[in-house]
């Protein structure tokens, strides 16, 4: 098959060997690449219930089949592992020019295992691979160390990823830095990264992928850039980025705000909004393999913040940093994204669990002697800069939430457990679930825990014509947003292409044959999909999580929202687990969640 | 009556507030008004038949009018309009 290279790096950091590991075709034809073989990869390799922070975890750096050509949006790549937020499947999600340079140099992947006995950083180029210590970069932030490695490489065009301090001390949402700006944020897979010791890779290939039909991907491409210059929807993105999604988060009432308590807040409009944001622009900037620049570079120009530069903040970052903690001054909020990125912090989790920790110490459950005499209230930017650090640094209170919101909950008690939004003890994302049912049942049976990337259901029932407060539908409104990303995520591409030009399974079926030379179906892509969330609910199932995971906090399901078109809406018990039987009925799962012998064998696991 | 509107596209405006000389109106009647009497982006977000263009959507009070009852949806002083693109992922 054309577009990928057919085998996989292996490399055992205990006993410091590397080999080459063959993938057949046939794996990526019942797979994809991405999330798919990587499902199929965990379930295989990693022995059962391993410790997510033991040496036998496996770290899993994959690309898909379309990565380093020039399908918009293939940057991609993905990191799997079981998590040591959930103890579950971990899927989290970057781009950059690792991808890119790993596929270059001749692999499709990096199956990463073992703990080295002093920290290292592995470094892959044509003339083979080295795992090298990393002693003098040990303890520096990921900005540094991406700054040192590019200039002990002396090639400013190598793929770096690496850890910060967070992920050294083992902080359970830590992140994997890339280029700078871009993080696989979520799960905590940085922090398994530094459980191995395990600060940094480089990589630098010259061998480009060639497609198997390069003038029908230019046709394909010419034909998607006139789309989008015609598309009103890929205009608004590229000038305003992801931070428009929080003016339509607010009017439709799922604006998370002051930890999941309210769904609006008027005082974010034109601060932290998308207008707020683009007064802080000073360039756009697109992914490699990307012809949309929707990325936003930002810098704070005056004040205490002055100076601060990043690519963002995204919109889940001005939810998380904003509006659930009550703050409403961006250049904090910039200098927060600037802080978690540097530190190796997803913000999604670390702006939640910061949240969480205002409305334990405003319900007296904190005291300020616990918190190291900061005063963590909302609105409070520089208590929450300052908490990050804490965090990060484990440091005090900064070490209970550095295990995330759910074991931070049991440790401080007090009934806090209310109001810990995560799901399988991951964090909540941007998205207030009782104002979009759906956002409910998408959270609750994510394999990873809360998440938005599986679906995005505010498409359909704040912008679409699904009505948002009601349960029926929803089950296989979101089986079918779930097949579409765990296409998109198998395929590696970015998702955003598909909802702004928009791509439809169609086109992507067209790339994929100009660049492999083999004919997917629609159908045979769903099918796929369905295959891939059943192997990864086996997974789950195996590691010990079961239907009663598949839940919700008690704010979400009992507590109604007080504000917005929302108002008095809650997901209630009985809410919930209909659209749970009837999601997992959808799937071909039992009433427990447990595939069918049937489905198995539809599709061959 | 007053009503409050909301444009979030490639320009953004953010609530206007908006006299209308209308009784009992619909939201029909309101972007009927909208396009003859107000200055804005509308050619847009609304086609000359009074529907919305491609990859635009119409939420009165924070609701999409499909799940409402679409331009026949009653209007009522002070409700908010928004009109936006569709926005997606974060």
């Amino acid at each position: 098959m054309k577009g990928i290279r057919g085998r996989l790096l292996e490399v055992d950091l205990t006993r410091g060997k590397t080999n080459d590991r063959p993938i057949s075709d046939e794996m990526f034809e019942k797979y994809l690449g991405g999330r798919g073989l990587g499902a199929r990869l965990l379930f295989d390799m990693l022995p059962l219930n391993t410790d997510p922070l033991s040496p036998e975890n496996l770290l899993i750096f994959l690309t898909g089949p379309l990565t380093g050509t020039l399908v918009p949006g293939s940057s991609k790549f993905v990191v799997i592992t079981k998590s040591p937020l959930t103890h579950g499947w971990c899927d989290s999600y970057s781009s950059g020019r690792l991808s890119v340079e790993l596929k270059k140099v001749g692999y499709d992947g990096m199956v990463i295992r073992g703990k080295s006995n002093h920290p290292c950083y592995l470094r892959i180029d044509e003339s083979g691979v080295d795992i090298r210590r990393a002693d003098s970069i040990w303890g520096k932030d990921s900005f540094e160390t991406e700054r040192i490695m590019k200039q002990v490489e002396g090639n400013t065009s190598a793929g770096v990823t690496s850890i910060g301090p967070a992920g050294e001390r083992l902080c359970k949402f830590a992140s994997i830095n890339s280029d700078l700006y871009r993080q696989a944020g979520r799960g905590g897979v940085g922090a398994v990264m530094g459980s191995k010791n395990f600060k940094a890779i480089v990589i630098k290939g010259t061998r480009k992928v060639e497609p198997h039909d390069r003038e029908k991907l230019i046709e394909l491409n010419r034909k998607n850039v006139e789309r989008s210059r015609k598309s009103e929807v890929a205009q608004a993105r590229m000038k305003y980025g992801t931070p428009l999604t929080l003016n339509i988060t607010h009017f439709g009432g799922i604006l998370p705000t002051k930890n999941f308590q309210f769904g609006t807040w008027e005082k974010a409009l034109e601060k932290i909004d998308a207008e707020g944001v683009n007064r802080h622009v000073i360039s756009h900037k697109a992914c490699i393999s990307c012809f949309m620049p929707c990325g936003l570079m930002t810098r704070v120009s005056k004040g205490k913040y002055r100076g601060s530069t990043i690519e963002g903040p995204e919109y889940e970052t001005l939810s998380m940093f904003g509006s659930n903690q009550l703050i409403d001054l961006l250049p904090a909020i910039i200098r927060a994204n600037v802080l978690c990125d540097k530190l190796g912090l997803d913000t999604i989790s670390t702006g939640n669990v910061i949240g969480f920790a205002m409305e334990c110490f405003e319900k007296g459950l904190i005291s300020p002697a616990q918190a190291e005499g900061l005063e963590i209230r909302f609105g409070d930017s520089g208590a929450s800069l300052a908490a990050i650090e804490m965090i990060a640094n484990r440091q005090g209170l900064g070490d209970i939430l550095a295990e995330g919101v759910r074991r931070a909950a049991e440790h401080i008690g007090g009934g806090s457990d209310r109001f810990a939004m995560h799901v399988k003890g991951m964090e909540f994302p941007g998205y207030e679930p009782r104002g979009a049912f759906g956002s409910a049942l998408s959270y609750a049976v994510s394999p990873r825990g809360a998440c938005h990337r599986r679906a995005w259901p505010p498409a359909k029932e704040i912008l679409g014509d699904y009505p948002p407060y009601t349960v029926e539908g929803k089950a296989e409104m979101i089986r079918d947003l779930y097949d579409e990303n765990c296409i998109l995520h198998s395929l590696l591409v970015c998702d955003f292409h598909s909802k702004f030009i928009p791509l439809s399974l169609k086109d992507y079926s067209q790339y994929f044959q100009a660049v492999t030379g083999e004919s997917l179906s629609e159908r045979d892509l769903l099918t796929t999909a369905g295959r891939v969330e059943t192997l990864i609910r086996m997974f789950n199932l195996r590691e010990g999580l079961t239907r009663q995971d598949d839940t919700l906090p008690h704010r979400t399901l009992f507590e109604p929202l007080p504000d917005g078109p929302a108002r008095g809406q809650s997901i209630g018990g009985e809410n919930l687990s209909r659209m749970l039987d009837e999601y997992y009925e959808s799937r071909g799962w039992d009433s427990s969640g447990v595939p069918t012998e049937q489905t198995l064998m539809k599709y061959q696991l | 009556m007053n009503v409050i509107i909301n444009v979030i596209g490639p320009e953004i405006t953010l609530k206007q507030e908006i006299d209308l000389e209308l009784v009992s109106p619909t939201l029909r009647d309101v972007v009927r008004t909208l396009l003859g009497e107000h200055e804005g982006p509308w050619e847009r977000i609304i086609r000359n038949d009074l529907s919305l263009a491609e990859g635009c959507v119409a939420l009165v009070n924070g609701r999409n009018i499909m799940s409402l009852e679409g331009f026949e949806t009653p209007i009522h002083e002070g409700d908010e309009i928004t009109f936006s693109v569709i926005v997606a992922g974060g």
